[in-house]
């Protein structure tokens, strides 16, 4: 499937693409283009509002970082990998094949939506 | 007892409660500090991106940061969310952003929030909107001023009038390119007194041959008490004998290269409303910032600038700190000394300016015109 234009995406920046569940397309600074699921693996925070540095980009919300090649994490608070996409460039076109592993999402995230009325009871 | 029960030779000072009264400081914090172009950082202290400044302005935690495009901004240091302040130090580097340590919030050096838990199911939350509070920031002199009003007054008219109504002209400043110079020694003083007592203190010079020996060892005509403040563009002449601005007279360093011949062998002092003092002298530039934060405590940072390369040849600048070192803490003895006596029903109705000190009565009327809004 078609996700972008690479020209609109800068060398060293992200994407969001909204799938479900969404998936993060970078361009790195050295020219690769990678794909990996967008959600932190530990808490609901997109992964290309993170800070890409070589080929791992860092959690903004906590730091976790994501090796984009294979999906690994490097240290906690998240401890599952995310999972990657197979990524193609054709001309300007850049193109996924999204895994048919499990995504590894992190709480509430994913789950069935409505439900109960949130409570009102103190959770901290 | 009323103005007119005075002699002609006095002038009365503020009552005693403005000095002691919480209100008063009240109003002085919303109407004064939090109106008024606020001198906060010095901006070669904040050199690359993320390196930030705490500092407070009125009622106010402001936040100074350098950003990814070079330039420095000012935030209020409030998370949008719940309110937690975001920084507690003083100062800082953050690597790309500012972090609430509540619930991660996170903001980019430029304001804007990138990133919260579960932010990306809330498409509706505007980055921009719900970024940091900016404030408006100038910079002069090699400082960042900031302001904290929503219409910032005229920085033309009140920081840079400040100048032209002492020096006579902006060029006499320029001359000694306080943004070009360093740092030589930098002195923070923690002075248990309100802060009019400081400027009052700064604006006179009654005091001088009775304190500040070595400054009036240095300046001889301090010894008649008129103020180098009392005449427009007037600068204090050394003495005869007196080779530099030193502790002991002794020769200072090579001249600013910018400062004229008339402008050498002076000193020049002024102040911009409402919490600068910046003292000029042929080799090197005093510049004090006040932050008042409360009735009856003042904190003054104060720099004493040199060329780049008396800094670098880590020349000795101790000689020449020790002249103005000494003038402060002089200066600040008296105003804890005064401090006290502020609640005293002896000064209930406030005391008497003589006529070397009638110019702070027109400080006086400018902050009870703005404190009665």
């Amino acid at each position: 499937m078609r996700v972008c234009a690479l020209s609109e995406l800068a060398p060293g920046e992200g994407r969001r693409v909204e799938l479900d569940p969404p998936v993060a397309v970078f361009h790195t600074d050295d020219g690769d283009v990678y794909a990996i699921d967008d959600t932190c693996t530990h808490q609901d925070a997109s992964l290309a509002d993170g800070w890409l540095e070589g080929c791992e980009v860092e959690c903004p919300l906590h730091a976790s970082r994501f090796d984009l090649r294979t999906g690994a994490v490097d240290a906690p608070p998240a401890k599952k990998p995310v999972r990657t996409h197979e990524v193609s460039v054709e001309g300007d076109d850049v193109y996924i094949t999204l895994s048919e592993a499990a995504p590894n999402l992190p709480p509430g995230v994913g789950a069935p939506t409505g439900g109960s009325a949130p409570s009102t009871q103190g959770l901290a | 007892m009323t103005t007119t029960d005075l002699p002609a030779s006095l002038i009365p000072t503020l009552p005693g409660q403005h000095y002691t009264d919480r209100n008063v400081f009240g109003l002085e914090q919303s109407r004064i500090f939090e109106q008024m172009w606020f001198c906060a950082v010095r901006a070669a202290d904040l050199p690359t991106p993320g390196k930030f400044e705490k500092v407070q302005i009125g009622r106010e935690s402001v936040l100074v940061v350098r950003g990814r495009d070079g330039g420095l901004r000012a935030f209020l240091n409030i998370c949008r969310h719940r309110g937690a302040q975001i920084c507690t130090e003083d100062s800082g580097e953050v690597k790309r952003a500012f972090q609430c340590p509540y619930h991660a919030w996170t903001y980019d050096l430029s304001g804007k929030l990138i990133a919260a838990p579960n932010l990306t199911s809330m498409p509706d939350v505007d980055r921009v909107q719900y970024g940091l509070v900016p404030v408006h920031l100038r910079e002069w002199l090699g400082y960042a001023w900031v302001c904290l009003a929503d219409e910032p007054p005229s920085f033309e008219e009140d920081v840079m009038g400040a100048v032209v109504e002492r020096l006579g002209d902006l060029e006499s400043i320029d001359r000694y390119d306080l943004d070009t110079l360093e740092v030589g020694r930098r002195i923070t003083y923690d002075v248990k007194a309100n802060w009019k007592l400081i400027v009052e203190n700064f604006m006179e010079c009654y005091h001088c041959a009775t304190i500040h020996p070595e400054l009036t060892e240095v300046l001889p005509e301090f010894a008649d008490g008129y103020a180098a403040q009392y005449y427009v563009g007037h600068g204090a002449e050394f003495g005869d004998d007196v080779k530099g601005f030193t502790v002991d007279g002794s020769e200072g360093f090579d001249k600013l290269p910018g400062v004229a011949d008339d402008q050498d062998r002076r000193y020049y002092a002024l102040t911009v409303k409402p919490s600068v003092f910046i003292n000029l002298v042929p080799d090197h530039v005093i510049f004090h910032r006040m932050f008042p934060l409360a009735e009856d405590r003042t904190v003054v940072v104060c720099d004493w600038l040199y060329t780049k390369e008396v800094v670098e040849s880590g020349k000795d600048v101790s000689r020449s700190v020790e002249l103005f070192h000494r003038v402060n803490e002089q200066d600040f003895e008296a105003c804890e000394r005064t401090q006290p006596a502020m609640s005293s029903r002896a000064y209930a109705r406030g005391g008497v300016l003589v006529p070397s000190e009638h110019h702070i009565s027109a400080f006086h009327e400018w902050v009870s015109a703005r404190i009665s809004g």
